[in-house]
């Protein structure tokens, strides 16, 4: 690469010209220095030194031979003639890469806008759509819910209130039929007993006459024995 | 004198290490005008990345979403968010052009991190994200004020110049510099921070070749991804801008 610093074509492909006309084209010892400080720094155990000293260190140590291949070079080709055949940055290269990077984007953006943003926006709102659908559906479906555990509450009231109708109207009727079946029973018992004492006092009766009767004989036979031979 | 030539040695072995390169481009001549091929080659790189992944992700939009179509989902969900926050409820128009300004800066400005561009060899200049030039940048941002002058005009009509005297006729002169303004912060912003960010990396990968630029690197990764943020939602804020009623 070191031939190309003295080439005197105006193209040049050496990377350390370009960047020093990019970076330091006016003052080309500044960011050199900066990168020796830091070499030597790195050299140095990361400690860095004063400029002065780093220099004359630097100075010091560099073998003869780079320093005589570097003052050849300095002499063949001076600083300011190599500053001169440096090529110009040109940061600020207003071309026809504008346009077309502007059409680029137009481009880009129909091509987006046909196959992601309108395609898939329009899915994902569909489904937005739809999902907010299915919910209010369910939520339809908790009012029949509703409806049906109310017709279900409704069912079972009228069931309990016809069970217990029923059930009262059969212990009024079976009550009613124990109350006649008492009183049939009563009945009878009063008639037999109303017929028994009947019996007891006829009997009674019958046996007091019976008893008239012999009473008289009775009495014959007691006077015949108490008065003998009257 | 010993110095400098010595220093001119050390300054060239680190950079024929890194091959730092800014302002040197690959030039195509189409009809008499220059382009900037370089540029144009990485943003068509950049632009089949973007309908090559988009078409493989929702080619076939699924009820239940996996892996590439939730991805995209969740990315075109974030674009609307965006633009609903910045541009109101009329946002459904400007998606596309918001989107497609995020993702393009995006993917070119994480193109320029990630892809490895420096194994192919140009002739002069070398391959970098797109969003390196200041061409694209002012194209983008050239792009952002038409889409807010067309929001804004096909909105109110002629009625959307009495924005600049409002709300004083005195701020005439500031309304007006403000549609050269904004261009030139948004190109000059993004063009900036993704130049620094890549000499950043250059220069500390030719300093100390190893573990110490990786941080540097995960910084511009989040530089990338904030710039691109920035433009966004600074177009959809121009545009809702030009677009909301004067009060």
């Amino acid at each position: 690469m070191s031939s190309t610093v003295m080439a005197s074509a105006p193209s040049f492909t050496s990377t350390s010209q370009q960047f020093l006309s990019r970076v330091a084209p006016s003052c080309p010892i500044r960011l050199p220095t900066v990168s020796v400080i830091a070499r030597a720094a790195h050299e140095n155990g990361g400690k860095p030194r004063l400029p002065s000293r780093l220099l004359k260190r630097l100075a010091l140590s560099s073998r003869p031979a780079a320093i005589a291949a570097a003052a050849a070079m300095v002499a063949a080709s001076p600083l300011p003639a190599l500053a001169e055949q440096m090529e110009k940055a040109a940061l600020f290269d207003f071309n026809l890469t504008l346009p077309a990077i502007a059409i680029e984007f137009l481009l880009l953006m129909v091509a987006l806008d046909k196959i992601y943003f309108t395609p898939l926006g329009k899915f994902m709102d569909e489904r937005d759509a739809a999902i907010r659908g299915k919910l209010s559906d369910v939520k339809d479906t908790s009012g029949e819910v509703k409806e049906l555990e109310d017709q279900a509450a409704a069912v079972m009231k009228a069931a309990r209130a016809e069970i217990s109708a029923a059930l009262n109207q059969m212990k009024k009727e079976s009550s009613a039929e124990l109350e006649q079946k008492l009183a049939e029973g009563r009945n009878r018992v009063e008639a037999e007993l109303a017929e028994a004492l009947q019996n007891l006092e006829r009997q009674k009766e019958e046996t007091i006459k019976a008893l008239d009767s012999q009473i008289a004989a009775l009495s014959d036979e007691i006077v015949k024995k108490v008065l003998p031979t009257v | 004198m010993n110095v400098i030539p010595c220093s001119i040695k050390t300054l060239k072995g680190l950079y024929d290490i890194s091959g730092v390169e800014v302002g040197q481009h690959f030039y195509w001549q189409i009809g008499g005008l220059q382009v900037h091929a370089q540029v144009l080659i990485t943003s068509w790189v950049v632009i089949a990345i973007l309908l090559g992944s988009v078409i493989l992700a929702v080619r076939n939009p699924q009820t239940i979403p996996t892996g590439g179509q939730n991805f995209f989902e969740y990315v075109l969900e974030f674009i609307r968010d965006l633009s609903k926050t910045q541009i109101g409820e009329e946002y459904g128009p400007w998606v596309p052009f918001i989107g497609t300004m995020f993702l393009f800066i995006f993917v070119s400005n994480w193109s320029g991190a990630l892809l490895p561009w420096k194994i192919i060899q140009l002739p002069h200049g070398e391959l970098a994200a797109p969003t390196n030039d200041i061409n694209t940048t002012v194209a983008l941002a050239l792009l952002t004020s038409v889409a807010y002058f067309y929001a804004g005009l096909s909105k109110k009509g002629l009625g959307y110049f009495g924005k600049y005297i409002q709300p004083t006729p005195i701020l005439l002169p500031i309304n007006i510099l403000e549609d050269f303004t904004k261009p030139l912060s948004l190109s000059f912003r993004l063009f900036g921070n993704i130049l620094a960010d890549e000499l950043v990396v250059v220069v500390l990968v030719s300093l100390v070749p190893s573990v110490v630029p990786i941080p540097v690197m995960f910084l511009g990764l989040f530089t990338s991804g904030i710039q691109a943020l920035i433009f966004a939602t600074l177009a959809a804020a121009y545009i809702g801008e030009s677009m909301e009623g004067h009060h």
